[in-house]
């Protein structure tokens, strides 16, 4: 038969499936979210997520939360791989234990030929999980095969007189969707309220969940040693009901996959209209429930590649569509106008684990407003790992907690990034596949690919990252060798440290470590400095270091965080090395120098963690402790602070301010928010250092005070700056200096969507990369010849091998500078490559001498800051340019100016007084 | 372009005319010496309301010779009566002694602190004033209102549009409203405030953010606001910065983490899930909730949004109020309601139907002499200079007379409420929250 009756027979047959009892749509609820998913080659263990979904709490509420996991270890269940690989895992959750028998009697065994029946063990007693406020439900895993007469009796439902039949394995599939709805309809949906439900029902699929929290879920079912290749946690926000369901909770599944999102749709109603013409209905009260019914409706029964099925939720729109080859635009033409009423409209964020013959897959697909933070990340080594999450810092986290067991990872990734929803390069979504693969240790390898199923893939010849194993694995393993012969590398990052700038230390170029200074022959490998021929050779230097600070000499202390800090910061190549080996053994070093700080304060550092700030909430004032010297650096241990709230690590910084400190550093940060706000007005003589993964809002509202970050930072950065100045090495997330007042910015890499939004007065920002779009909407920041505002951005990236690299494109997106009405971006952009289409409101100009005078200044502290020079960005394509030949300007176009009243006021000014 | 300083006032004759006329205007025809206005008002706005709050504001108590309860919309708060007042001895009870002494009795103080985190604060009346920016009505306007409020112990609003100056003597009765703009925000304005409100948005236009045509955009405020003078600003819609609830939980940490003692209000409109809405902004840690229904707002607002979008907030308080009761949350949480709240009786109703107590806007400027002819979106539209930054202007309304008037009209308020406790025999206008059964709804043509 065609592919159109099977579609048609499988829909009209869902359409007879029971109704339930209840109308559920309008009961809908939805709140936000935090997640994280990972795929790798290698089973993981659930505890490993333990410490990313902990510190992502505040994502969540705990009303909800959930996990997926694909790839088990068969042992877990005590089954033979074989028997998982064919059977089908049905996973019943059980509300009332009374609804068991009759589920099994009339749903599992009147479906099904069980082979094995498994009862996920639990903690002894639900109320020693500190907030749990429902008991989660009993869940029984049963590996099932669909009844063979009666899998007969339904496939015969579909036999049609010519054509080629679905394979068994469609038929199955949809036996097991359509049992699965009745017996959800009948004993959760039903007269008899939620008794029991389908958790999932693929194959090596495994869903759980509860009113709680999604570590929650890990610990009170005990999977801290299930092994799996794929995850997802997910921290649910729902705001209404006080009885939250645990089938509200997230994932939801298709038949062969499982959904979280985080975000909500504006048009419910409209994809449930969209899905009833299909035959399908809600059951669980929530818009994910859609949209995992969305996506299985298009992937296993209209059959789409899995790029249509990304293109029917997240339609690519505005400039990118135009942007697309002529037959991708008839193509999603075709796809939109016929599936745009199913396509969730509003902020979301999906990650999909999924569970197909040819491979165990994660998903994450970005809508293509990119209004949710999204953050993925890939490390690859003798095993490989992606991540796709809420935040950076849970990513980190998972690493860290890996790495501290397993040798075959380490705790930072090789590459981070956010994608641009609906982007018409690699369309914001990315699929990372375990796939069979007999020349793998592991039988399995990784394999990423973008929306377009374009490779997506760390350079071939990165060096071999540093063996985590007992003893280290210093000074021999393939590491070693890796890179030998591949010439000079120079250390060309400059790399500012907060607290030591007006030491005299002027940014970390004086007070040179000893590793730097003179001995280094030219064709010596090093990274800002320290040796690097080898991990061994790193890891000495390293050691050196360490062991001079705990000393307790100052200078030695302030050498070493120099000098470590130069290798993490620092826009240089690191060789022979992985530069996330190296950022790992840089980051254990400062640890070691830091923690000694608190164990062997000095004049110039003393360390301080919660217990000695707030050992009892927050602290009395005169309860903290004052500097005994004015240029004496607070060295602050991030960990046991909250991350936000009375005793967070925001408020200490509030405190040690006021105790007279100002000089701070802030280290081990593991999302901490709002670093830098609550000072109040006047802190130009503050300098804080931030180390870590640092949170959201950092350095919000600041006037006058200089932040550091060693690293990427988070999202809504800067948000009201007003003066002062903020220098991240890295990346900056959503939302950068929305509302900003002015002061000075400096990313070395990209801002994420709509930096500088509603910024006004006379912000000065320098993005060494890029923004993914909306950068400087609604801009209103004066005129920049005049004391007025703007960006530069210079469209360039760091290449390990190349150095500074020019980007394709400065600037990717189709809104640039739009409803601006004051201030200007300076683009880098020697070939022209920005067009007007992608201007709302703006103009290009030619650069001045004038605005070269205003410029200038700002790109020598940036050289100063990440070592990206003037006259490399003056360099193109080998040839040193003038500036107006390389920077283009985009201003305000000519506003309608109100002649009337502006002259009315003109002449009030001057006239004379008693008319 | 000079400074706002450098401006040159308007002319001191010049202002002692017109304020004259004006003042004479306003009490004169609202109290009937002269001949009433012909097309005054509109129906939500009747001339009797308007004439009302014109005399409440000159004599500090109601008029019994005009209508100074309802308007004539036809619907919302004009539909809704007291049962007590079908009572024809309703005026002729209301005085005597013992009469007095119960009004005198009766607690009319809003608690608005519920929850155990930030400062106790209790305002001694059932109201406040809304959040109007320096833009769209002038300093004087603002010093008037915040004047009023320390006299009466309650709160005003800064709006989105900076912290004058004027207002610093006055801190302690200034909410700091963060806006989807962030104009004019500052840590010191938010350290400051008792309260910071977060407005996600306007009753009278949802789903818009703020607009401040070109023309009103003048040297003055665009300085305070830091953009370019003469040109329209538009807040996005929404915050940029927030697009889901653990985003406005977030959002709310952060401005506590600026001002741990301050409360927060969050004020949205009435959208059809509002009471969703409030749940989820009293687990992100709200103090307040504000609903801000869709027949208040100046006449700036587009006309096709006001009151074309949202929940009408007569029904939209009931909802929010049976909702938190059910989800048992209802005492850890003030719920104000604000939109379109003309008179004393509207502040009742809107309490009866499960509020704790409401915001002010419109009527205020009524007090100081609107007369809602709708051309607030000018910058020379004003002709009683209360919408207006103009030079010029916004000298008509002084700081000493405006204060007075909004204090006389308070004082109106303030006796009418506690009537209606005394009519209830409720000890408290706490007690009247969530008592509908004092209400009856008013067919049509009754």
């Amino acid at each position: 038969m065609s592919t159109e009756s099977w579609i048609d027979a499988v829909s009209a047959a869902r359409r007879a499936l029971p109704i339930p009892a209840r109308n559920l749509r309008d009961e809908a609820a939805e709140g936000g979210c935090g997640v994280i998913g990972l795929a790798a080659s290698v089973p993981v263990d659930g505890k490993h997520l333990l410490r990313s979904l902990t510190q992502m709490r505040n994502r969540g509420n705990g009303k909800g939360g959930g996990i997926a996991a694909v790839g088990l270890d068969a042992a877990w269940l005590g089954v033979d791989p074989a028997l998982l690989e064919s059977h089908v895992l049905l996973a019943v959750a059980y509300l009332d234990a009374d609804a068991r028998a009759e589920v099994e009697r009339d749903h599992v065994h009147a479906d099904y030929d069980v082979a094995h029946l498994h009862e996920v063990a639990t903690l002894p007693d639900y109320t020693a999980i500190e907030g749990l406020e429902v008991r989660p439900p009993d869940v029984v895993l049963y590996l099932v095969r669909p009844k063979a007469d009666r899998l007969v009796d339904f496939a015969s439902g579909f036999a049609a007189p010519h054509g080629a039949s679905p394979s068994a394995r469609e038929i199955e599939d949809e036996y097991v969707f359509q049992s699965t709805f009745r017996l959800n309809v009948e004993h959760y949906a039903g007269e008899r309220g939620n008794r029991a439900f389908v958790l999932s029902h693929g194959r090596n699929l495994l869903v759980l969940k509860m009113v709680g929290y999604a570590d929650d879920v890990i610990r009170w079912y005990r999977l801290e040693e299930l092994g799996a290749h794929v995850w997802i946690g997910h921290h649910r926000y729902p705001t209404k009901g006080r009885v939250w369901h645990p089938g509200g909770a997230h994932p939801f599944i298709g038949v062969n996959e499982a959904l979280v999102h985080n975000g909500d749709f504006a048009n419910y109603a409209a994809v449930c209209d969209y899905l009833a013409q299909r035959g399908l209905r809600p059951l669980f009260q929530t818009d994910t429930e859609v949209s995992a019914q969305v996506f299985d409706l298009h992937l296993r029964l209209y059959g789409y590649p899995l790029e249509y099925v990304i293109e029917s939720l997240a339609p690519t729109t505005e400039r990118d569509f135009t942007m697309l080859p002529e037959h991708k635009q008839r193509l999603y033409e075709a796809l939109q106008a016929t599936h745009i009423h199913g396509s969730p409209d509003g902020p979301w964020f999906f990650i999909i684990a999924q569970s197909l013959n040819e491979a165990w897959r994660l998903i994450g697909i970005t809508d293509t407003s990119m209004l949710r933070p999204q953050v993925f990340a890939l490390q690859e080594g003798e095993a490989q790992i992606a991540f796709a999450a809420s935040e950076k810092q849970v990513i980190d986290a998972c690493l860290e907690s890996l790495s501290a067991e397993d040798p075959r990872f380490w705790p930072r990734a090789d590459r981070y990034w956010n994608a641009r929803g609906g982007s018409h390069t690699d369309g914001g979504a990315f699929a990372f596949s375990v796939e069979p693969d007999a020349t793998s240790p592991s039988g399995r390898r990784l394999v990423c690919a973008d929306k377009f199923g374009n490779p997506v893939t760390l350079p071939a010849d990165m060096p071999a990252a540093l063996a985590q194993g007992a003893g280290g694995g210093m000074g021999n393993g393939a590491a070693n060798g890796a890179g030998e012969g591949s010439g000079s590398l120079v250390a060309g990052g400059g790399g500012s440290v907060a607290h030591a700038a007006s030491n005299g230390n002027g940014n970390g170029t004086g007070s040179a470590p000893a590793y730097a200074n003179g001995s280094t022959a030219p064709n010596e490998r090093t990274i800002a400095g320290l040796p690097a021929a080898s991990y061994s050779a790193l890891q000495t230097a390293l050691d050196g270091l360490v062991a001079d600070a705990a000393s307790g000499r100052p200078d030695a202390r302030s050498a070493a965080i120099l000098a470590i800090s130069r290798v993490i910061n620092g826009s240089h190549t690191t060789g022979a090395l992985r530069r996330s080996s190296v950022r790992t053994m840089a980051d254990e070093a400062l640890a070691a120098v830091f923690d000694a700080t608190r164990t062997a304060p000095c004049d110039a550092y003393r360390g301080f963690n919660k217990a000695d700030l707030a050992p009892n909430g927050v602290p009395e004032s005169g309860q903290v402790p004052a500097p005994t010297d004015e240029a004496q650096t607070a060295v602050v241990d991030a960990r046991d602070f909250d991350v936000e709230g009375d005793v967070s690590l925001a408020r200490a910084v509030v405190w040690l301010h006021r105790a007279g400190w100002r000089r701070l550093l802030l280290h081990s940060c593991r999302g901490h928010r709002f670093i830098g706000s609550g000072l109040g007005s006047e802190t130009t003589d503050l300098h804080i250092d931030v180390y870590g993964s640092s949170g959201d809002y950092l350095g919000s509202g600041i006037d006058g005070a200089v932040i550091v970050v060693h690293g990427s930072a988070q999202d809504q950065l800067a948000q009201i700056q007003k003066r002062g100045e903020l220098v991240v090495h890295g990346d900056v997330g959503q939302a950068f200096l929305y509302g900003a007042k002015g002061g000075r910015a400096y990313v070395l890499g990209n801002a994420a969507g709509r930096p500088l939004i509603n910024a006004v007065g006379r912000p000065r920002v320098v993005i060494n990369g890029t923004a993914l779009d909306y950068l400087a909407e609604s801009f209103m920041a004066g005129d920049p010849l005049r004391d007025g505002g703007f960006v530069v951005l210079n469209g360039m990236r760091w290449d390990e091998t190349a150095g500074w690299l020019s980007l394709d494109t400065p600037y990717p997106g189709g809104n640039l500078f739009s409803l601006a009405s004051g201030g200007a971006i300076y683009v880098r952009d020697p070939h022209h490559r920005l067009g007007e289409d992608q201007l709302n409101g703006g103009d290009f100009a030619r650069l001045t001498d004038a605005d070269w005078a205003v410029v200038e200044p700002l790109l020598q502290e940036n050289e100063r800051h990440f070592g990206l020079t003037l006259a490399r960005l003056l360099t193109v394509d080998g040839q040193a340019r003038r500036p107006a030949d390389v920077y283009r300007k985009i201003q305000p176009a000519k506003n309608k100016a109100l002649q009337a009243e502006e002259a009315w006021v003109a002449s009030a000014e001057v006239e004379p007084e008693g008319v | 372009m000079a400074s706002a300083t450098e401006i040159k006032a308007a002319s001191p004759t010049l202002v002692a005319k017109v304020t004259h006329y004006l003042h004479d205007g306003y009490r004169d025809r609202s109290a009937g010496v002269i001949e009433e206005p012909p097309a005054l008002g509109d129906a939500r706005w009747t001339d009797q309301l308007i004439l009302s709050g014109w005399y409440m504001a000159e004599h500090g108590h109601s008029p019994e010779f005009r209508e100074h309860r309802t308007g004539a919309s036809g619907g919302g708060f004009d539909r809704l009566r007291f049962k007590f007042e079908r009572d024809a001895l309703f005026a002729a009870d209301a005085a005597g002694a013992e009469a007095e002494s119960a009004r005198a009795a009766v607690d009319m103080s809003l608690v608005l602190n519920r929850r155990d985190t930030a400062r106790k604060l209790t305002i001694k009346v059932p109201w406040y004033g809304g959040g109007m920016s320096f833009g769209s009505v002038s300093e004087n306007v603002m010093v008037s209102r915040a004047r009023a409020a320390k006299a009466w112990g309650t709160l005003t609003c800064t709006g989105e549009g900076g912290y004058p100056a004027g207002l610093n003597p006055y801190a302690d009765h200034v909410i700091t409203q963060v806006a989807t703009g962030l104009f004019g925000v500052r840590e010191e304005t938010i350290q400051a405030a008792p309260i910071v409100e977060f407005k996600y948005a306007q009753g009278a236009k949802p789903g818009l953010g703020g607009h401040l045509l070109g023309d009103k955009s003048t040297t003055s405020v665009a300085q305070i606001r830091e953009s370019v003078p003469w040109v329209s600003l538009f807040s996005p819609f929404p915050f940029h910065s927030v697009y889901s609830v653990e985003d406005h939980k977030k959002h709310i940490d952060w401005a506590r983490t600026i001002n741990p003692d301050a409360l927060i209000s969050v004020k949205v409109s009435t959208p059809t899930d509002v009471d969703m809405v409030a749940v989820g902004s009293y687990y992100a840690g709200a103090h307040i909730i504000h609903l801000d229904g869709s027949y208040g707002g100046t006449g700036a607002a587009p006309e096709i949004a006001k009151k074309n979008i949202a929940m009408p907030i007569e029904y939209a308080i009931p909802r929010v109020h049976k909702h938190l009761e059910k989800e048992g949350i209802r005492d850890q949480v003030t719920l104000i309601a604000s939109g379109g709240i003309r008179t004393a009786f509207d502040v009742a109703k809107s309490i009866a139907l499960g509020a704790d107590g409401c915001v002010l806007g419109t009527s205020e400027l009524v007090a100081m002499g609107c007369t809602r002819c709708s051309n607030c979106e000018r910058g020379r539209g004003c002709p009683f200079g209360l919408t207006t930054t103009d030079p010029e202007l916004q000298e008509w309304v002084q700081p000493d007379w405006g204060a007075m008037r909004l204090g006389n009209m308070y004082a109106a308020f303030d006796r009418q409420l506690r009537e209606i406790c005394r009519r209830c025999d409720l000890p408290s206008i706490a007690a009247l929250r969530g008592r509908t059964d004092l209400l009856r709804f008013v067919a049509e043509g009754e």
